[in-house]
């Protein structure tokens, strides 16, 4: 059980709190992504994206923009905006481990999408360093050594050595 | 350290694809791309110029399979090989689990494969990597052309442990190119501990 930032107890989840925000935003989605490029929570289905690809740029174009954060003398700007025709996204910065990506089409709203944002990101913050905990224990509860037999014998099955690999001799 | 994401119950790790510029890591990349099934592979984005040089990076997410309920994925990378895009070489770098340093085997490359590879240790080196254990590959690519930096110059002149990994590849008909990238996917595999 998580406290809410309201105060009331409830069993809330990234993805619950995702989709509470598009809700009240009517944004087409809103995307948790880890700096390391890794999609943790999605919620809404208005625009059917590749969000695998899209963590992974927003995580790039996040820290590359760290960089010229650093290079005009501020540590990090917490919110980008890419502005389009029809879509825009809301970029923000959730704790120091995940940005918060949201997409919406109606421009006006923009207000109200940064308020949620905003609303939002503490207990994002929570759920995330929650999660990371959870992660932990999960971890206790794989078996190991079974694990890596199994991986390996996928990583045979699935990158296959085909005849195009006879000019390379056998690493081991 | 791989990422384990308990909502969509999916353990993914991060390999890279390093090297100096024009040396063949987006050439590697293509090819797996090309020769993965469909059901195991995700979209292949590519951050190019106009002169096809690699701006930010190459990317694309490859899904093994379920092990003990959890969907098992590698997430390959490439960095941009030129001096100047250090910055973004940094940012692809941290967080990988390991590595396939990819070589230009032309002996007038030599100096750029030993620039690049100190560059990465260093960087490896202050994300707080331990380099003695980190999964390395050292890929000697372009083994086709002539005038050749011989296998081990390399390890000789960086001085590398006897037994770091080694292969030779013409990434350009996918010689070499699957065998590297089963030997780091299991290196990485083999590395993967608790911590």
């Amino acid at each position: 059980m998580i406290e809410s930032v309201a105060g009331e107890k409830s069993d809330l989840s990234i993805n619950g709190v995702l989709t509470d925000l598009v809700g009240k935003t009517e944004a087409l989605t809103a995307l948790l992504i880890s700096r390391r490029g890794i999609c943790l929570g999605q919620a809404g289905g208005g625009a059917k994206l590749n969000s695998t690809a899209l963590a992974a740029l927003v995580a790039g174009m996040f820290s590359a923009t760290k960089e010229v954060a650093n290079i005009v003398g501020e540590e990090q700007f917490s919110i980008l905006l890419q502005q389009g025709e029809k879509r825009h996204i809301h970029i923000s910065l959730i704790g120091d481990k995940t940005m918060m990506v949201i997409v919406f089409e109606d421009y006006s709203r923009i207000g109200r999408v940064r308020l949620a944002a905003k609303k939002s990101s503490p207990l994002l913050v929570r759920l995330v360093n929650k999660d990371t905990e959870d992660q932990k224990d999960a971890m206790q509860n794989i078996s190991i050594p079974d694990f890596k037999e199994y991986a390996l014998n996928l990583i045979d099955r699935i990158f296959v050595i085909g005849e195009e690999e006879d000019a390379s001799p056998r690493p081991e | 350290m791989p990422h384990l994401d308990l909502n969509n119950k999916q353990l993914v790790f991060k390999i890279v694809y390093f090297g100096p510029g024009m040396s063949g890591k987006t050439t590697n990349l293509l090819f797996i791309h090309k020769k993965i099934f469909d059901r195991y592979k995700g979209e292949m984005v590519i951050l190019d110029t106009e002169e096809e040089r690699t701006l930010f990076f190459d990317f694309f997410p490859v899904s093994l399979g379920s092990i003990q309920g959890f969907s098992l994925k590698i997430h390959l990378y490439t960095i941009p090989g030129q001096i100047y895009y250090e910055a973004s070489r940094r940012i692809i770098l941290e967080g990988a689990d390991g590595v396939v340093f990819v070589a230009d085997s032309k002996v007038d490359r030599l100096d750029e494969n030993i620039d690049m590879y100190r560059r990465m240790l260093t960087n490896l080196d202050s994300f707080g990597v331990d380099i003695s254990t980190f999964p390395i590959v050292l890929q000697y690519n372009k083994r086709d052309f002539k005038d050749l930096i011989p296998l081990g110059k390399i390890e000789e002149i960086l001085n590398l442990p006897e037994d770091v990994l080694v292969t030779e590849s013409v990434a350009t008909t996918g010689s070499g190119v699957m065998r590297t990238l089963q030997l780091i996917s299991k290196e990485v595999i083999r590395n993967f501990q608790l911590d």
